[in-house]
């Protein structure tokens, strides 16, 4: 069917035209890289993280990287906010595994609810779910590559499946069964949860 | 419902993460109230998604349903104070900044930042073949030893050994030569070692006063065997440094984009007049150049009348074409008139091969 027409249609020359700033230096292409997926790229590691202080990390990370290696964006392969997207969600669960190390090293002798005091439905709980959350991401960030174009934009940019097919340049039906082949193997993912006792139900 | 169960269940998925249009999102509960399978699967990604959106921490925003990141806009009430932050930080990483240099240098500085950019992709494909014999790293040699002429005339300390090019060489010849002697040095050390000698070079040449004072580059200089003023001379290395990466990027496979537009109208117009120089008795010929602005039409050859033909170009095909990267049949051109006087613009803009 016919899809209506949205600005995303003209994003591929916006794009290029950004990109073809930023590898020559101009810095006012970073600033409007920023005013335009800043608050995108904290969103994504929020939710990974569940940090404000590691989202400004993780999106210092992501922009410096955007400005020092411009070329690792390439126009051809897809747009700029799911490359921004999937870019800080990788940083992200990056920064969630190096705590976690981090955490086991300097409070190898302490309990979990001491490493956690923030429990929501219950310390346990809690740590188990961020565990799980970890493992989801986890899976998320290595799903291949159209599939996780998808997620990044239905889910954490906020589009339709309607917008995202039109954005991606994919007909709607293949935005749809992409999203669904990635979900349900997130899902798939926790069929094993590494503690299953602790699992909420639904 | 049958009929809706299919399509229904194609939906869930984008459902779960709050991703339906709303004709769509109001069909999904009307069949999971009546479908156990479907409503089965749906809660199964829902809690897929849930876990996806985590549990806030205490310094996190509250992120509950997924509907919530519907909100289109770039969502500016967060990180106001962090904006600089990050802008700072990022900015600081790049070295170094783009100077702030004159109009007739930001050319060449743009191409320079463009170029190392560039060659941070390159580590592992050094040794793919550019252009001429010259691999990437060649390639980049070559330029340390392009770039050095300008610097030896503006007094800039020498990056490669000292030649030993006897005095009186024809330019071409000298130029050829010395390239050749860059190449064999710096095939000896490591790319990074040669990037660093060619990023040093230019990093002086922007710091000159000549690059910074229109005045002080109006002065005339030969490099090259080319007599011109130094503000030219800038405009001529812009030009080698971005078709260069040119070279480098179609070797692997990357799009360099073509420089910003008012650089580009720079190396045009200067191309241009030097074009003109050497078809100054050719039959006339209106030149146009699409697409950098007003008035980018040029009668090049004889003062005769009326002109003998008309030539149309992309200022990118254009470029390449001067920079000897087309071939005068091959060039996209749009052509009216006399086709042989035409055909003499484009060979001669493609043989002046001053790169």
């Amino acid at each position: 069917m016919v899809v209506p027409v949205e600005p995303t249609l003209e994003q591929p020359s916006i794009d290029v035209e950004l990109h073809r700033r930023l590898v020559y230096g101009d810095e006012s292409a970073l600033r409007e890289a920023y005013a335009a997926y800043g608050a995108l790229v904290r969103r994504v590691a929020v939710r990974v993280t569940h940090s404000q202080a590691a989202a400004e990390d993780v999106a210092q990370e992501v922009f410096a990287q955007l400005w020092t290696s411009p070329y690792g964006f390439d126009a051809r392969r897809g747009s700029l906010r799911t490359w921004l997207s999937m870019l800080a969600h990788r940083r992200a669960v990056d920064w969630v595994r190096r705590e976690a190390r981090h955490r086991k090293h300097t409070h190898a002798d302490d309990s979990e609810l001491h490493a956690i005091p923030d429990a929501g439905p219950g310390p346990h709980e809690a740590v188990v779910d961020r565990e799980r959350s970890l493992l989801l991401h986890t899976a998320l960030a290595e799903l291949p590559r159209t599939q996780r174009e998808v997620v990044h934009l239905a889910y954490f940019a906020g589009r339709t499946y309607r917008q995202a097919a039109v954005e991606l340049g994919i007909p709607e039906g293949t935005a749809k069964t992409r999203l669904r082949s990635a979900l349900r193997k997130l899902a798939e993912s926790l069929a094993d949860p590494p503690d299953p006792a602790a699992a909420r139900g639904a | 419902m049958t009929n809706d169960h299919d399509g229904v269940r194609e939906l869930l998925a984008a459902w779960a993460v709050g991703a339906l249009p709303p004709a769509d999102a109001r069909a999904v509960p009307l069949h999971l109230a009546d479908c156990e399978t479907c409503a089965a699967e749906a809660e199964r990604l829902r809690a897929t998604v849930r876990l996806l959106d985590g549990t806030p921490g205490p310094d996190a925003r509250a992120s509950g349903a997924p509907g919530d990141a519907r909100d289109g806009a770039t969502g500016g009430d967060q990180g106001r104070d962090g904006a600089d932050g990050v802008l700072a930080s990022a900015l600081r990483s790049r070295r170094p900044r783009t100077p702030g240099v004159a109009p007739h240098a930001a050319p060449y500085a743009a191409a320079v930042a463009g170029l190392r950019a560039l060659v941070r992709e390159l580590p592992g494909r050094w040794g793919t073949p550019v252009v001429h014999d010259w691999d990437a790293h060649a390639t980049v040699a070559h330029l340390v030893a392009a770039d050095e002429h300008l610097a030896v005339a503006l007094g800039v300390g020498a990056r490669l050994p000292a030649s030993r090019i006897p005095a009186g060489t024809p330019a071409a010849h000298a130029w050829e030569l010395r390239t050749a002697d860059a190449i064999a040095h710096e095939h000896a050390r490591t790319p990074e070692e040669t990037v660093a000698t060619w990023a040093a070079q230019a990093a002086d040449l922007l710091a000159t006063p000549e690059a910074l004072d229109p005045a002080l580059a109006a002065r005339a200089a030969t490099v090259m065997g080319l007599r011109l003023p130094v503000a030219d001379h800038f405009v001529i290395r812009a030009f080698e440094a971005w078709i260069h990466a040119d070279d480098i990027g179609r070797a692997l496979g990357i799009a360099v984009p073509p420089p910003p537009d008012e650089h580009l109208e720079q190396l045009v117009r200067l191309a241009v007049r030097i074009l003109g120089l050497a078809l100054h008795d050719a039959p006339p010929v209106l030149v146009e150049v699409t697409g950098t602005g007003p008035g980018t039409g040029w009668v090049l050859g004889s003062d005769a009348e009326p002109v003998a033909a008309e030539l149309t170009l992309d200022p990118v095909d254009f470029c390449l074409l001067v920079g000897g990267r087309y071939a005068p049949d091959e060039v996209p051109r749009g052509l009216a008139g006399d086709e042989r006087a035409a055909r003499n613009v484009l060979a001669t803009a493609a043989s002046l091969a001053w790169l």
